[in-house]
């Protein structure tokens, strides 16, 4: 594939839950490498279905789905994408099903075939570089809910991704924990899609911030972020401003 | 968030909680009462675990988690309180399953209160996943017609499922001695009030369950996954 | 909340390699349970109480634990002496005490706390994971070992809930007593457990399969026994040994 193809491409997707009307209606989505998106949409516009689409958790109604170059139909089709794109979920409780650290993060390396040694060095220095070294032996369900976000974010890159789909990747965490994950994508040399409602947060990662709705990506919308200093009780919540 | 002495005090409670619940302790049962308890446990988890393929691997382990959860909780029943014990519900939900679920519960139980430990364990898990096995081939049908049918059935579920794992103590313990009749006598009739208990709590508990989330009831379609 | 009041610890049985503990405990275990003779059990209550004070576990926990366990046994005292028959220890009246029931309900209590007691010093002084590791290591099935670890791990997400659930009861006036409305609000609380743990699994199971689960199931935990892991098993099977002789010559 050359380096100006996307390297997700949704056509006319479209996705409802049973007995429910459509949550992704005919959606198109092109993602390039080196892409970093948020997503800031009302609750129920269908974000995270989106990215279960992508992964093949979730199979869309009608439409075409290229990723990587290559069309994705089957659940088969999804392991490579699953290998590539790395998501990590709104709740780290779902994420980590591990006893124990070290095992968690290591889970996705040896499900790819690395062996034990291996996945043990990749482990380690995934939670170095998130400046969780030690936590190996701890125990995941003992972590504090940031620690739980990070020790999460380090079993995706363990698998050593091109592309990382966090879903509300700081929901709940204080101010010092979310700048610690703002330094650390930052530092990452990695396209990513960030669902998020902190406007500051957004501002901070990505490059562009897309809406949802109607089951659609407004693309043609891209929310401007804006700085101003003024009182008033919306705080750092995004507003509309009455002309 | 619980303070510490919080923790300290819910432990406390829920350890007592542990007294009454549907086992028999160690050093009591024979030799081969213990090892047929081993063998058929065995082999109702074989087959338990022969029908989880690991896509069903987390829910039986969440299910399980769950009802471990739950048999912590204690009913008052006037003058006294009992404990939910809700074989039968597991039998509805993992069918089979329950073997390897109720198991994995049990060793939890033994490690973390002492309650019931390695010789009786194939004795024990048989106690409580037998009955819920059957309790799912009787009823497993049954609660998806008419309110009246259905209720009745997830009563009778529940209940029955708790009559037969007493009625599995008072043979395993006969087996064993035929002069444990008395005792034998004594744990069934104390399972009375829990049976009624339960048939309450499981007709209430599998309505909800249709209400909220009919798809975990046996004989409805799977939810729309991959 | 739930814990493991035995696991942490330094001792000589917690140092011990934990596949040798799982393999003695049981074999120990079920010499005590099939053991028919008083002086056997009176010899395991020994060994059992000098393997609790090697661990140097709080006995406080040890007594709260034993006495729980021994309402069962107090049944026993209540119904065998009185209705085991012949022939009597002693009469009074009406009632009879009976020797053979008296002696039954003796090697019961003895049994059973021997039994319970070594699985407190060598099963409890371990982390649950260990044992899931050892479990692992002596060729326990997989999937029984990914279960019974999933299990723990999300024993406490959902207790978390449960006390979420009742404490919302609770602000709401719920009181507990013997009525309708009582089994049906702890109906719903169980009903509400299970659908979030289902859907918790869904949500999980979609995880697993993100990380590229296929089945496979490892445990990372390596587990070396060392000099003195075999000079403590060497004795304790010694001691084995010792009871099932001691078994064997009350029986010949």
């Amino acid at each position: 594939m050359n380096a100006n193809q996307p390297l997700i491409c949704l056509k006319q997707i479209s996705f409802s839950y049973p007995e429910a009307p459509p949550v992704i209606n005919q959606l198109d989505l092109d993602f390039y490498r080196g892409d970093r998106i948020g997503l800031m949409a009302p609750n129920g516009s269908g974000k995270t279905t989106l990215f279960h689409l992508i992964m093949g958790l979730l199979k869309p109604i009608s439409g075409q789905m290229e990723i990587f170059g290559k069309p994705v139909k089957e659940e088969k089709d999804f392991f490579e994408v699953r290998r590539r794109i790395g998501l990590l979920f709104q709740d780290a409780d779902d994420q980590l099903f591990s006893p124990t650290v070290l095992e968690d993060v290591a889970f996705g390396p040896l499900n790819l075939g690395k062996s034990k040694t291996e996945a043990i060095e990749i482990s380690r220095k995934t939670l170095e570089f998130l400046g969780l070294a030690g936590f190996e032996n701890r125990i995941t369900f003992k972590l504090s809910g940031g620690e739980k976000k990070l020790v999460s974010l380090a079993t995706v890159l363990a698998m050593e991704p091109e592309i990382l789909l966090l879903d509300e990747p700081i929901n709940g965490l204080d101010r010092k924990t979310s700048g610690k994950l703002i330094d650390v994508l930052k530092n990452l040399d990695l396209s990513y899609m960030i669902i998020s409602h902190d406007i500051d947060f957004l501002d901070a990662t990505t490059h562009a911030i897309y809406t949802m709705a109607n089951g659609k990506i407004l693309v043609d919308q891209q929310m401007q972020v804006h700085q101003h200093v003024h009182a008033h009780p919306h705080g750092t919540y995004p507003h509309a401003h009455e002309t | 968030m619980w303070s510490r002495r919080d923790h300290r005090r819910l432990t406390k409670t829920d350890i007592r909680r542990q007294t009454n619940v549907m086992h028999i302790s160690e050093g009591i049962l024979s030799g081969p009462v213990l090892a047929s308890g081993m063998v058929l446990a065995a082999a109702g988890t074989a087959i338990g675990l022969k029908k989880l393929d690991y896509d069903r691997m987390a829910r039986a382990g969440m299910l399980s988690a769950a009802f471990f959860v739950a048999s912590l909780i204690h009913v008052p029943i006037f003058p006294s309180n009992v404990h939910l014990i809700l074989n039968g519900i597991v039998g509805l939900l993992l069918g089979w399953g329950a073997f390897p679920a109720i198991l994995v519960a049990l060793i939890l139980q033994a490690v973390f209160f002492q309650y019931g430990g390695i010789t009786t364990l194939g004795v024990n898990t048989l106690i409580m996943a037998l009955p819920a096995v059957i309790s799912y081939g009787l009823f497993g049908r049954l609660i998806h017609k008419r309110p009246t049918i259905a209720s009745t059935a997830a009563f009778a579920c529940g209940s029955l499922a708790v009559l037969l794992g007493a009625l599995m103590i008072g043979l395993a313990l006969m087996f064993t001695e035929e002069n444990f009749w008395h005792v034998s006598a004594i744990v069934v009739a104390a399972h009375i009030p829990v049976m009624i208990v339960e048939g309450i709590v499981t007709a209430i508990c599998v309505a909800f369950l249709k209400k909220v989330q009919p798809t975990m009831l046996p004989g409805s379609a799977r939810p729309q996954t991959l | 909340m739930i814990n493991e009041p035995f696991a942490a610890g330094n001792s000589l049985i917690h140092n011990l390699d934990p596949r040798i503990r799982v393999g003695l405990a049981s074999v120990y275990c079920f010499v005590i349970a099939l053991a028919k003779h008083t002086p056997v059990l009176l010899a395991a209550i020994v060994i059992s109480l000098s393997l609790i004070f090697i661990t140097r576990v709080n006995p406080r926990e040890i007594a709260r634990r034993l006495v729980i366990v021994n309402v069962l046994i107090f049944l026993l005292w209540a119904v065998l002496p009185l209705t085991y028959g012949d022939p009597a220890l002693f009469r009074a009246g009406p009632f009879s005490i009976s020797g053979p029931g008296t002696k039954l309900a003796a090697q019961i209590t003895l049994k059973c706390n021997a039994i319970l007691l070594a699985f407190i010093a060598l099963i409890a002084t371990m982390p649950l994971v260990t044992l899931g590791h050892a479990l692992n290591r002596l060729r326990v099935p997989a999937k029984i070992v990914l279960l019974l670890l999933m299990t723990y791990r999300y024993v406490f997400v959902i207790e978390q809930e449960y006390h979420r659930l009742l404490r919302a009861a609770r602000i709401r006036g719920f009181r507990p007593g013997t009525n309708l409305h009582t089994y049906k609000t702890y109906a719903y609380v169980v009903g509400m457990l299970f659908v979030r743990a289902a859907a918790r699994a869904e949500r999980v199971n979609q995880a697993m399969r993100c990380r590229g689960f296929n089945g496979k199931f490892y445990t990372l935990q390596q587990f070396e026994t060392v000099r003195h892991d075999w000079i403590l098993a060497t004795i304790i099977t010694a001691m084995i040994i010792c009871l099932l002789f001691l078994e064997w010559s009350h029986r010949a």
